[in-house]
């Protein structure tokens, strides 16, 4: 190993670390600072992507190509974003300890490591690892039965996809007998076990991204957990498993095989999510079936493929974390004035807590696809490419749920701001969490008004 | 030749017994079937020059996280021991013939010593590591914050109510 490598690997080892020293310093001296060293070693892993050079480093299974990059730079950031949201949050729902900062840092750890791998190991590891350590997070607040039951589901289910994965990558290294991602890859489309194991590597990405038939964990896991917890889970999980899509269908160049079994995944993702959607008076439920609609444009991305499909479903797991940020920073706020989860008590939220009101607003307006929002570009360039590769009546639909869906998301807004409130409340919001909901609320329109910021 | 034969031996056995272990209610008969299959697929890396790996999979799998899996049942007591009778010989039939098989495959394997598949190289402990700690190396460093937070997670959700 000589220290280019090792200059590769340190936004990894950072992370690592500074979760093993998050650990120590729990132990020693519980507090808030816990969460603040969280969020340097995010931060600092953050920067050292940015500023090391590019380098494929073959030995050890890790590249650091520009795309990477980016990635490792977002995950770190949404990290730290996340830790800063659950400060407040977790002091009023009593979870305590360095175990939550900790773990945050290890998800991240995993991304991270699965962003830069080369390598189908370290790709599935890194894939894994990340859930892991949500199948924690999701179960963390102790004195809730609801999100010891979320935890319990994400495990199970989270397992069986597991399982499919392995599965399907064991059989894709049967067939070409190596694991270095490129070359396995480009060597076996044809073959009948090959294209066995990629309808499993399917499944497991399927279940990762809660598409219709494998979404049934999503609203019980979008209900229990806790709010910043959720806005990880839907934004980073999801992004690292579009990106884990786009690496390993980039690569293969042709894969007319998977064509009908994504084209199904996605019809029937956005077709029942936005339609279960409609139906829900939980507004975390109605984000959970709003994201297995939203990932079903993703699918449909990844069908649409070298007609720049790739590039706008990257584009829309940036674009998707960062509405996911807003609408589950927004919550986490508003349930701290001890509100449930149900859509009534949104009412009137606009006069209660103007600033939470603003950016759950906005980041409804993004998912419904309203322009200058990012979500808007996002979905323009999905139906674009999906237009281009000649998916027209997928495109079509596509189009009439995201019209459709327009209905729920803004009954929110209407909620928020043309109701009266039944009691009133007061919040208190750090400056630290304004300036992170802040940020993220102002990167949705400028990503949306100057896509080409987000050079994929 | 012989080898071929011992693979689909060992591989017919591996499938028997897995079977056996998903069907079979009795937790700890499943976890003796589970074993077996094990000892079979031991066998089968053997065949594959892989003799270390081999040694893992009975040291390991067959072993250590056997007897951990004995453990929990014990504890949780859902074995129930005491109520335990000397088997009819008709239930001593099928893991009597599984495991004859496994052992007189394991045992020509052993005798014969010519491995399948072009390459007669064993892989030595040294080349495996090699392997192991160089080119997968970010590999197993992520395991090994895997297995820790796996701990780290067990510890916190175990805690009762919430209490610090």
């Amino acid at each position: 190993m000589n220290l280019n490598e090792l200059w590769t690997l340190l936004p990894l080892l950072i992370l690592a670390c500074g979760a093993l020293v998050v650990l120590l310093l729990g132990a020693v001296e519980p507090g808030r600072h816990t969460t603040w060293t969280g969020v340097v070693c995010c931060c600092g892993a953050a920067l050292w992507a940015v500023q090391t050079p590019p380098l494929v480093s073959v030995s050890f299974g890790m590249s650091d190509t520009p795309l990477v990059r980016s990635f490792i730079l977002f995950f770190c950031l949404l990290a730290a974003a996340v830790l800063i949201v659950s400060l407040e949050y977790n002091e009023q729902r009593g979870i305590h300890g360095e175990e939550y900062p900790a773990t945050i840092l290890f998800v991240t750890f995993g991304m991270v490591a699965m962003a830069g791998a080369t390598n189908l190991l370290v790709l599935f590891l890194g894939l894994e690892t990340m859930t892991f350590g949500f199948y924690i997070l999701v179960a963390i607040d102790l004195k809730r039965g609801t999100a010891s039951e979320a935890g319990l589901k994400y495990l199970l289910l989270g397992a069986v996809s597991t399982g499919f994965l392995a599965f399907g990558l064991a059989l894709l290294y049967f067939t070409s007998g190596t694991l270095e991602s490129a070359a396995l890859l480009k060597q076996c489309s044809g073959e009948p076990l090959a294209v066995l194991g990629w309808g499993f590597v399917l499944i497991g990405i399927a279940f990762k991204l809660s598409l219709v038939p494998a979404h049934f964990w999503t609203p019980d896991i979008y209900q229990g957990a806790p709010a910043p917890v959720v806005a990880f889970l839907s934004g980073g999980s999801k992004c690292a498993t579009i990106l884990f899509a786009v690496t390993l269908l980039s690569t293969i160049g042709n894969y007319s095989a998977l064509r009908t079994p994504l084209l199904a995944l996605a019809l029937l993702s956005m077709i029942l999510g936005n339609l279960a959607a409609l139906l829900q008076k939980s507004i975390r439920r109605m984000l959970a079936y709003s994201s297995i609609a939203q990932m079903g444009y993703v699918a449909l991305a990844l069908l649409a493929g070298g007609a720049g499909g790739f590039k706008a479903a990257l584009f829309y797991a940036f674009t998707y974390a960062l509405m996911s940020l807003t609408a589950f920073g927004a919550i986490a706020v508003f349930e701290r004035s001890g509100i449930t989860d149900q859509l009534e008590d949104y009412r009137g939220g606009g006069c209660k807590e103007p600033f939470a009101a603003a950016v759950l607003a906005l980041s409804m307006f993004a998912l419904a696809g309203i322009p200058p929002t990012a979500g808007f570009t996002g979905k323009f360039m999905i139906f674009a490419a999906a237009l281009r590769s000649g998916e027209t009546a997928a495109a079509v639909i596509g189009i009439l749920t995201a019209a459709a869906s327009a209905y729920y998301y803004l009954r929110v807004v209407v909620n928020l701001y043309m109701l009266k409130p039944e009691k009133a409340g007061r919040i208190e919001i750090s400056l630290a969490e304004k300036l992170v909901l802040s940020t993220a609320a102002i990167l949705l329109v400028i990503f949306g008004l100057f896509p080409m910021l987000l050079d994929l | 030749m012989t080898m071929n034969i011992l693979f689909y031996i060992l591989a017919a056995v591996m499938i028997v017994a897995t079977l056996l272990a998903i069907t079979e209610k009795h937790p700890v008969h499943a976890i003796v079937y589970l074993v077996t299959s094990f000892f079979a697929m031991a066998g089968i890396f053997y065949l594959l020059c892989a003799p270390l790996v081999a040694m893992f999979e009975v040291i390991i799998y067959a072993g250590a996280v056997m007897v951990l899996f004995m453990f929990v049942i014990m504890m949780l007591d859902l074995g129930h021991p005491e109520e335990a009778q000397r088997p009819a010989f008709i239930t001593w039939l099928v893991p009597l013939i599984l495991t004859s098989l496994v052992l007189s495959s394991v045992v020509s394997a052993a005798v014969f010593r010519t491995f399948p598949g072009g390459s007669n190289v064993e892989i030595t402990a040294r080349a495996f590591a090699t392997v192991l700690f160089g080119r997968y190396g970010v590999a197993i460093e992520i395991i090994s914050m895997q297995l820790l937070f796996a701990v780290v997670g067990a510890l916190y959700l175990g805690r009762k109510g919430g209490g610090k």
